[in-house]
This record gives structure tokens, C-alpha cells and sequence, in this order.
């Protein structure tokens, strides 16, 4: 069981109004687009994740294993489970390269 | 008219004026004839509650003197506990390694030493302080020694503009992370005597593709500029949050009284942090959004570059024309 946990070295902020915004957007149907819902800094260099990006992020906890977050994604986007296991381990093999996530 | 969008939910940064109390007397000083009324430390912390409820990940204190203020550590041990990112910038006199250790012990991130030139008459003479260079390299040494990442800033001006290699180098000598090479502002005492030390808009064009390629090129130093009136130029890839100026899109100024301002430079209050409340300020200061929404005038009108620039630094265009929209004086093209 894979349990990654955030480098306590990234600064993040989630951007409430326009997470709500990209949630509204995908409920009626349209692409939420690629706009930032959370905002990482990094050595100085700021990044945004997307909607389903800066879910999975938010979720990255240090308790969740990455098929309790494949669960929870589930229970909230209308997705098929394969797409979200993909998902999730592009996003996780990604950040995990990059420094941004630590293993347990 | 570039119509700006994508706004954040808070700044990502506010630079805070603690007090124009300073123990030195620059030649470009943007703040030394200044004067505001200073809080209370009460007063300090109903603020620094206030951006850690709205989720502002850093605060910059500058000045004036940051530690002219003898409540300094207590006020960073404070916003720290909150989950703030604190880092200041200071010109060193006053920092020996009893106040670097207490800077340490209040959580500061990082602390920025100002250096504006490696030739130590020439600082001193510039910083109208016989003995400040020593001092300053001493204040280098001494956050080092304890374990505090440093970062050196340097005011681009006529007296080291040739010279910024050994800004750098002696940046290198002493162990520093990062260093700002920060475009010359034409306000406070920098407007007084922009004649004297601003570069001419060829100079600054030459000095930027200068600086950009050593930039690039080089791996141990962190080298920044906060210019957008070099987005035009090949090399530079820096901020790629928001075009044209930051201020007022990822970052706002607190001044001594708590009145909120776009940035250091821009003499315009927006609000009061204390009095008012931020989000409505944030979104809805008609000063803000027209800094957001520039339109491009004079010979930014039929500029393809200003997409990218956004005019340059608006309080450079409104120092000197009292108008946002005018282009940058320091627009070569």
C-alpha cells in the first residue's frame, strides 16, 4: 500500500472561488479547464494545479493510500475507475520525481 | 485594453513597512522622507491574523529599518506561529549574531542583506554611512553562521550597473542563496535624484540582455529581476503567473499605520488593513483594478510587445507621468 505525503518545503494555498468555479463549470457539463485551483511555490517558482490535479493534491495527506484517494475521486467525478487510477499515478509519479511528494 | 482574469483569491505577498525609521540616509531611498504613524504591537498582531486567515503565505518586512523595531521578534515569532513565511530585507548595521541568533529563534525564513556594490567605499559613500559595507558582510557572516538562508539586493543605478559580476561574486563569497538585482525606482529620494543615478532606456535595455544571459547561465547563485519591462527580451522566462507588473495581482504593501498600497512605490492607499475589509479592498479598489487592467498608451499603442510587458513598471509610469497606462520610462523600444 502507497502512502506519499507532502514535502513539508512546498507552500500551498487552495483558491476557494475558483475551485468552486471549475466544480460548477464540469456539474453543467463543460471542461473545467486547465485554470489553477491550488497554487504550489517552490523555491520561489510558483505553480497551479488543475482541478483534478489539485483534488488529488489536496488529498495527499500521509493517510490516504493511493486507492483510498482513487476512491474518494470516484465518489466525486464522474470518471471511469481505470481513468482515475491513471490519473492518479501520472500525477503522483510526476510530483514524486519533482520533490513535491515524499514517501511515508 | 488586457483584461485581467485570472485574480487570486489574496496576495501571495504583502511587503510590510514596519516604520520609515531608518539609521541610514540613501541617495535612492524610495522611503526616507516618508513618515506614518506606527502601531501598536497589538495592533501588529490583529493584522498578521488577518492575512493568516486570508491565507497569505508570505510577509516581507523592509522599511525603513526593520530593526529599528525593538518588537521585530516578537512580531515574526508571531506571524510564524501562524503559518506565515516571513523574511525581511535590512541593511545590516544593526544585525551582529546576537540579533542574528533571535532572528533565527523568531522563524525567519530568510533574511536580505541590501549590498549595492562590492567595492566598499562606493557602497558606504551611496549609503551616506562611512563603515555600512563592513557591516553589512558582517550581518552576511553572522545569519550564516546560524543557519539562515540570506539573499543580497543591489538597486541598479548608475554607480554599479557595469559592475554587477562582483555583486554576484561577493555574493558567492559569503554563502548567499539569491540575489535581487532590483530596477531603480523614480520615487522618494530615487525620483529626486533619478537624474544622477537612473540609467538611460538604451543603458538599461544593454544591461538587462547583459544580466539575463549570466542569469542563464549560471547554476550555483540564484540571480532575479522584478522588471516586467523585460518580458520583451530573448532569455527571459521569469513570473509566469501574471504579465506586467505584480503588484497588485500577487502582491500588495502594508505601510507603518496599517493603509494598504499597490506596492512600496505607489504612493496610493487602496484601504487600511485594520479598518477595512481586505476582500472587498482585494477585489473591488478601483485603483487596484485599473492597475489590472492597463491600457496601452503613447507608444505602447501599437507595441507588440506590450502582451508581454503590459506597459513595464507601473509605478515607474505613474511616478513620472501620474498616469498607470503611460508606457515605462525605461522602455528602450
Amino acid at each position: 500500500m502507497t502512502i506519499l505525503k507532502k514535502n513539508p518545503a512546498i507552500i500551498w494555498r487552495v483558491e476557494r472561488q475558483r475551485e468552486a468555479e471549475a466544480k460548477q463549470a464540469l456539474a453543467a457539463g463543460d471542461d473545467p479547464g486547465e485554470r489553477g485551483t491550488v497554487l504550489l511555490i517552490e523555491s520561489g517558482t510558483m505553480h497551479q494545479l488543475n482541478l483534478i490535479g489539485g483534488t488529488i493534491w489536496q488529498l495527499l495527506d500521509g493517510t490516504r493510500s493511493l486507492a483510498d484517494i482513487v476512491a474518494e475521486l470516484a465518489a466525486e467525478y464522474d470518471a471511469p475507475n481505470t481513468e482515475l487510477v491513471a490519473d492518479v499515478e501520472a500525477f503522483t509519479t510526476d510530483l514524486l520525481q519533482r520533490g513535491w511528494l515524499l514517501h511515508d | 485594453m488586457t483584461e485581467f482574469t485570472d485574480l487570486f483569491s489574496a496576495p501571495l505577498t504583502f511587503n510590510w513597512t514596519l516604520s520609515y525609521r531608518c539609521n541610514f540616509s540613501c541617495r535612492h531611498c524610495y522611503s526616507r522622507e516618508e513618515a506614518a504613524e506606527e502601531l501598536s504591537t497589538a495592533d501588529i498582531f490583529r493584522m498578521v491574523d488577518t492575512l493568516a486567515e486570508k491565507q497569505v503565505p508570505f510577509i516581507n518586512f523592509g522599511g525603513g529599518e526593520p530593526l529599528v523595531r525593538d518588537d521585530l521578534f516578537e512580531v515574526a515569532s508571531y506571524a510564524t506561529g501562524k503559518g506565515l513565511n516571513v523574511s525581511m530585507n535590512s541593511n545590516g548595521w544593526l544585525l551582529d549574531l546576537a540579533a542574528a541568533k533571535k532572528l533565527k529563534a523568531a522563524g525567519f525564513k530568510s533574511v536580505g542583506i541590501s549590498i549595492d556594490s562590492a567595492d566598499a567605499a562606493l557602497h558606504d559613500d551611496f549609503r551616506c554611512m562611512p563603515g555600512a559595507f563592513e557591516r553589512a558582510v558582517g550581518a552576511l557572516d553572522a545569519l550564516r553562521s546560524v543557519g539562515l538562508r540570506t539573499t543580497m539586493s543591489a538597486v541598479i543605478s548608475r554607480i554599479n550597473y557595469k559592475h554587477f559580476r562582483d555583486i554576484l561574486d561577493l555574493a558567492r563569497q559569503h554563502g548567499v542563496a539569491q540575489v535581487y538585482l532590483h530596477n531603480f525606482k523614480c520615487s522618494g529620494r530615487g525620483f529626486k535624484n533619478r537624474e544622477e543615478l537612473d540609467l538611460s532606456p538604451a543603458e538599461w535595455k544593454a544591461f538587462y540582455i547583459e544580466a539575463l544571459a549570466v542569469q542563464n547561465s549560471t547554476t550555483d547563485i540564484n540571480i532575479s529581476f522584478d522588471d516586467p519591462v523585460i518580458a520583451s527580451l530573448p532569455g527571459y522566462a521569469e513570473n509566469p503567473l501574471v504579465k506586467g507588473s505584480s503588484c497588485g495581482k500577487l502582491s500588495l504593501h502594508l505601510k507603518p499605520n496599517g493603509d494598504i498600497t499597490p506596492c512600496g512605490f505607489i504612493p496610493l492607499v487602496v484601504g487600511n488593513l485594520l479598518h477595512d475589509d481586505f476582500d472587498t479592498v482585494w477585489q473591488t479598489s478601483p485603483i487596484l483594478v485599473r492597475m489590472r487592467n492597463k491600457e496601452a498608451k503613447g507608444k505602447c499603442g501599437d507595441c507588440g510587445s506590450f502582451e508581454s510587458c503590459l506597459g513595464g513598471c507601473t509605478a515607474r509610469a505613474f511616478a513620472t507621468t501620474g498616469d498607470f497606462n503611460e508606457p515605462d520610462p525605461h522602455c528602450w523600444k
